[in-house]
């Protein structure tokens, strides 16, 4: 599904991935572990295309270079980021934002456009599957939402839209622990053998509800060790300082 | 009303001056006979009809060269500060005792810049026409100076419906820094008119700090234009207590020439009877990455009226500009008024670029909680009063400095309260 | 009919022109000009004089010349002020008679005015060149005492009510358009809402220029009497052409006590080519006196053509308790220029007013909000809130506020806030990510960034200015 061979990325002469090594298969799930500023969110960045990075290796996404696909064509592609820091919008309706989004997504896969209303009850129906109340949908994308509805929403979002490879930039960082087991139960809900994720995390917390295949640790822009769960059982003990 | 045409025999009686000098103090003045003071249908006097004001409060404005002899004054005493003594505009004595010698250089100014730029000034114009002294004031390069440098502007009690023009100039050298409290002593019991025309210059990196205050409640009636050029890395940052005047009109304009300069001014003023203050702003963001910020705070008592008029204006090139303004008056009296025009002109996309503007009355329910803990409503506005002013006041880094600020603040509202 | 040097412009979607045979008045500007417009809509004495009475004032007065866009020299006596479908001549009794061409003018505007098609909920008046061709439901209203038509036909049927309340709003002397829209006016919509009565309908006049080296001087006069509701909407277009085109609209609104009236405007006149050749020039005089106490003026408008608009719809709040509203979105984009905004003057006791601006300035357009709140001495315990929002998309074009804020006593409070700034790389990559184009993110975003105006809109013309704002924008993001 996601081949990364070698990358580097850049910000203003600033080396921030420095040979990135990772293999992605369908079905798979796997956590990149590290410390602030190792490079995580660049990697999440990176991958559905933001701008402002120089980059260079292999890019592969389901065998096409994604070097050359912009944003939205990944997005259509079914390349889902949930946002470390969901972006605020102010003015647009959640639902209607939703459903533009999810048409979009269908339309390049050749589905039907959804009507409101069978929009409507997709929506009601993923939103009560992960305990959200529906009223957040009618208010403004993101606006005054509390840090766990902001994240909250990035995974209905996920449910919403099917993509085939997940990356969760962070989802868990400043959730309390109901919160997180949401997150955990949308993701956990979401495993199947064609999707695959990529979980970034500061911490094991998340892991332990969420059962990676592979655990990765990303330090100084490379990845530095990988291994199973144990892994990370072995990073909580010993801290970032342990692993050499 | 007032028929104020000056004969050109005036610019003879200051001096004998080559012929360049000769002919811009000319056109200058024959521009000032054309318009005369700026009334009301002048934009930049919408709010401040000065021909209406000089009309009402002046039977004569006599251009007489006031004689200024050596007068003693009561020195700071609350901190040590190198200090120049101005007299009625002109440099009468200077002290620079905490300095290395050579550093700085401050003397008796001459204009030597007399290319015809199209004022749309009337009282530039008057000061190019009629000006007659002022100071030069510079910091070489690679100096700061170890003390505040107190300007004491001493108005003496002859000043009667005269009219001063006074020219300065403040250099700043590379890498030098300067902090000046000016610091206006008003002697006269009687009307006048004092119009100064200031330049500014902030060379790479020059760091400039002004703190300006008026001592007593006076009858001056004040105009001051102030062209201020900010160099590269270059920071001002002014605090400006102007109250205390009859009428005072401060005109400043900062022109950000190099990147990553910043202007920073702040104002606080309390006014009564029929007071009259304009503060207007003119930042001009020539180059990308500067940075400039405005808070004016105008408490308005008795019939006074208190202008604001900011503009901020963004050149294409000058992305990445940063620029807050913000003007809040409280009005305590159904007969005073605040009037304010915050302008954004904007020429490039990304900038930061805001501005607020709010007025209205002290709020009646810090009223009321002060009240249900004892003090009377007078007591609880004045508390209020100076805690919406201190929000400026707080800001001067300095403690003794502050203090003595906040001081002469507490003096200034007491003593008009007394009124 | 010349248009061969037509730049067709395929953004433009109103452009066309209906080849149809006029009655112009003589070109010009002289009383020759104003008696011929008076003798040909059959005006009583009167009004006559009072349009002779402007036209003697004209000749004193000066264009303004304070405002930010500026224009070159109009050539007035180039310009012809009446122009009307020859078919028009004798006023068709129904609108059998009416000239089919005019009819599918409407039709391809979206405005059907057969009676089996017309727009369900919203009478229309529809206005083309210098006439008023249809006025739709008419019987409907006139059953309840509401008075919607022709002003031309006001001036015959209700002489009192226009001669009591035409020029009270803007005096015939306020300024230079103005005063020459008093002296030849043309047609516009005259409305008369009865005590106590809610108008069943949104009452709406569609205003279409198509001869070309015309001027366009609607006068619209809305009186709501005591207790009365009405919402009123209009919408312009006009052909494609290079030449610039003058619109001088008057528009004066009367509430009365306890009365309210909503006026909604989306302007979408031509708004020239992608080099700034041809395009309306919208000078436009927009003015509400709340009278009463406890009434209400709301001015709702959505800019997004014309080469040049100026125009400051704006609320006397004279009536006790009156409230006061304007919330705008303006956009340029290309070569256009806006210098729009309100004036709110609070006289009465507890007057309120709050004003909400969105401007969207992209390509190498101008767009400028100039405003005046001004709460006079006698107006204790008012409140004025004022927003205003600019938004710039490249560095070639420019986002001006020039806010004028005056208080004059120590019960009120104004509050004033602006920001500029350009559209957010954050919001449209969240977008991109979830599959939308830069377009559609855009599209998406100014909405929401002006979405407390839009929402300020009766339904039916919601979804069309949001598409609106989309269409105008397109283009401007590389």
């Amino acid at each position: 599904m996601l081949e990364i061979k070698n990358l580097k990325a850049s910000v203003d002469g600033k080396d921030i991935l420095k040979g990135l090594n990772i293999s992605i298969k369908p079905g798979e799930l796997h956590a990149i572990m590290g410390p602030n500023g190792s490079g995580k969110s660049t990697l999440a960045n990176v991958l559905s295309g933001k701008e402002g990075y120089k980059i260079s290796g292999e890019l592969k996404y389901e065998g096409k270079n994604l070097q050359e696909i912009p944003i939205e064509e990944r997005a259509q592609k079914g390349i889902f980021l949930a946002f470390q820091y969901p972006t605020e919008i102010p003015g647009v309706n959640t639902s209607n934002f939703l459903r533009t989004s999810l048409n979009k997504i269908r339309k390049a896969k050749g589905k039907k456009e959804l009507d409101a209303l069978s929009f409507i009850r997709i929506i009601k129906e993923k939103s009560n599957e992960l305990g959200m109340d529906e009223k957040m949908l009618s208010r403004q994308l993101n606006v005054g939402f509390s840090g766990g509805e902001k994240k909250k929403n990035e995974i209905l979002q996920m449910k919403i839209l099917e993509p085939n490879l997940i990356i969760l930039d962070e989802t868990d960082s400043g959730l309390d622990i109901d919160a997180l087991k949401i997150v955990a139960e949308g993701v956990n809900s979401s495993r199947s053998d064609k999707k695959s994720f990529l979980v970034i995390t500061h911490y094991q917390r998340l892991l332990n509800f969420i059962n990676p295949d592979f655990v990765h640790i990303l330090s100084n822009g490379k990845i530095i060790k990988s291994g199973s769960m144990k892994l990370a059982e072995d990073l909580e003990k010993t801290g970032y300082k342990g692993i050499k | 009303m007032l028929n104020f045409k000056i004969n050109s025999n005036a610019i003879e009686k200051i001096g004998n001056f080559n012929a360049k000098e000769k002919e811009f103090r000319l056109k200058n003045l024959d521009s000032f006979n054309k318009n005369g003071f700026p009334n009301k249908k002048s934009e930049d006097w919408k709010f401040s009809d000065l021909r209406e004001i000089v009309s009402k409060n002046f039977k004569k404005l006599d251009l007489k060269v006031v004689k200024t002899d050596a007068q003693k004054i009561k020195f700071i005493q609350e901190f040590d500060h190198n200090y120049i003594i101005v007299t009625n505009g002109e440099l009468t004595s200077s002290n620079f005792k905490f300095e290395e010698k050579n550093k700085i250089k401050v003397q008796n100014y001459l204009n030597n810049n007399f290319i015809n730029k199209q004022e749309n000034n009337p009282l530039i114009n008057l000061n190019h026409a009629l000006s007659d002294k002022g100071y030069f004031l510079e910091v070489e390069e690679n100096y700061k100076l170890k003390k505040i440098l107190v300007i004491y502007n001493l108005y003496t009690n002859n000043l009667n419906q005269n009219i001063l023009n006074c020219k300065n100039k403040i250099k700043i050298g590379k890498n030098s820094e300067l902090h000046i409290l000016e610091y206006t002593i008003n002697r006269s019991k009687k009307n006048f008119f004092n119009n100064i025309y200031e330049n500014v210059v902030l060379e790479q990196s020059a760091i400039y700090k002004n703190i300006c205050i008026y001592n007593e409640k006076s009858f001056g009636y004040f105009h001051k234009y102030s062209s201020n050029k900010l160099d590269t890395k270059s920071s001002s940052t002014f605090f400006i207590f102007p109250s205390g005047l009859k009428f005072n009109k401060l005109d400043l304009e900062f022109d950000l020439n190099g990147e990553n300069s910043e202007c920073n001014l702040q104002a606080a003023s309390y006014l009564n009877h029929d007071d009259h203050q304009e503060i207007k702003t003119r930042i001009n963001h020539f180059a990308p990455n500067c940075k400039s910020f405005q808070k004016v705070k105008n408490v308005l008592d008795s019939e006074s009226k208190g202008i604001y008029q900011g503009k901020i204006f963004v050149k294409d090139i000058a992305q990445k500009t940063d620029a807050y303004q913000l003007s809040k008056a409280i009005l305590l009296n159904d007969d005073s008024e605040f009037n304010s025009k915050p302008e954004l002109e904007i020429y490039a996309d990304d900038v930061k670029c805001s501005h607020g503007s709010s007025s209205g009355s002290i709020d009646e329910d810090s009223i009321f909680y002060l009240m249900s803990r004892g003090l009377n409503r007078q007591e609880a506005i004045k508390l209020l009063v100076e805690g919406f002013l201190s929000e400026i006041t707080n800001e001067i880094k300095s403690n003794s400095i502050k203090n003595f600020i906040i001081g002469k603040l507490e003096e200034q509202l007491h003593e008009h309260k007394k009124n | 009919m010349k248009n061969q040097n037509i730049n067709y412009n395929q953004d433009y979607k109103y452009g066309f022109t209906t080849e149809i045979e006029n009655i112009k008045a003589p070109k010009g500007l002289s009383e020759k000009t104003i008696k011929f417009i008076s003798k040909i809509k059959k005006e009583p004495k009167w009004m006559l004089d009072w349009r002779l009475k402007a036209f003697n004032r004209l000749k004193v007065s000066k264009e303004p010349d304070w405002q930010k866009p500026k224009f070159p020299k109009i050539d007035y006596q180039n310009l012809y002020y009446y122009s009307a479908p020859k078919s028009m001549k004798d006023k068709p009794k129904s609108l059998d008679e009416v000239d089919p061409k005019l009819i599918e003018t409407y039709n391809k505007l979206g405005i059907p005015l057969n009676e089996q098609k017309k727009l369900s909920g919203i009478a229309v008046d529809a206005v083309f060149d210098s006439v008023s061709v249809a006025t739709t439901f008419k019987d409907e209203l006139t059953k309840k005492g509401i008075i919607f038509c022709p002003i031309s036909e006001a001036i015959q049927k209700h002489p009192d009510l226009v001669k009591k309340y035409l020029g009270s709003v803007i005096p015939i002397s306020d300024h230079y358009f103005a005063t020459l829209n008093s002296a030849v006016f043309t047609d516009g919509s005259f409305v008369y809402i009865p005590p106590n009565t809610k108008c069943p309908m949104e009452l709406s006049t569609y205003f279409r220029i198509n001869a070309s080296e015309t001027g366009q001087f609607e006068r619209t006069l809305i009186i709501a009497d005591k207790g009365s509701y009405v919402s009123y909407l209009e919408g312009c277009t006009a052909p494609m052409r290079d030449e610039n085109q003058l619109h001088a609209a008057n528009v004066e609104l009367i509430a009365l006590d306890d009365a309210e009236i909503k006026y909604s405007t989306v302007q979408n006149w031509y708004p020239g080519d992608k080099n700034g050749v041809g395009g309306i020039y919208n000078f436009v005089t927009k003015r509400g006196a709340c009278r009463g106490k406890n009434s209400k003026i709301s001015w709702t408008q959505v800019e997004t053509g014309s080469a040049i608009t100026w125009k400051y719809p704006s609320c006397i709040l004279q009536g006790d308790n009156s409230v006061g509203e304007f919330y705008s979105i303006a956009i340029t984009n290309n070569h256009q220029k806006a210098d729009t905004g309100t004036k709110m003057i609070h006289l009465g006791k507890n007057t309120k007013s709050k004003i909400i601006s969105k401007g969207i300035s992209a390509g190498k357009a101008d767009n400028t909000y100039r405003g005046l709140v001004d709460i006079g001495r006698k107006a204790l315990n008012s409140r004025n809130y004022t927003q205003c929002d600019s938004l710039l998309m490249g560095n070639k074009c420019g986002a001006h506020t020039v806010p004028y804020i005056k208080n004059k006593n120590s019960s009120s409070t104004i509050e004033h806030e602006a920001t500029t700034s350009k559209i957010n790389e954050e919001q449209l990559f969240y977008c991109n990510q979830r599959g939308l184009n830069q377009e559609e993110a855009v599209s998406l975003i100014v909405n929401g960034f002006c979405k407390d105006v839009l929402q300020q809109l009766p339904m039916e013309f919601a979804v069309e200015a949001q598409k609106l704002v989309g269409i105008s924008l397109e283009g401007s993001v590389g």
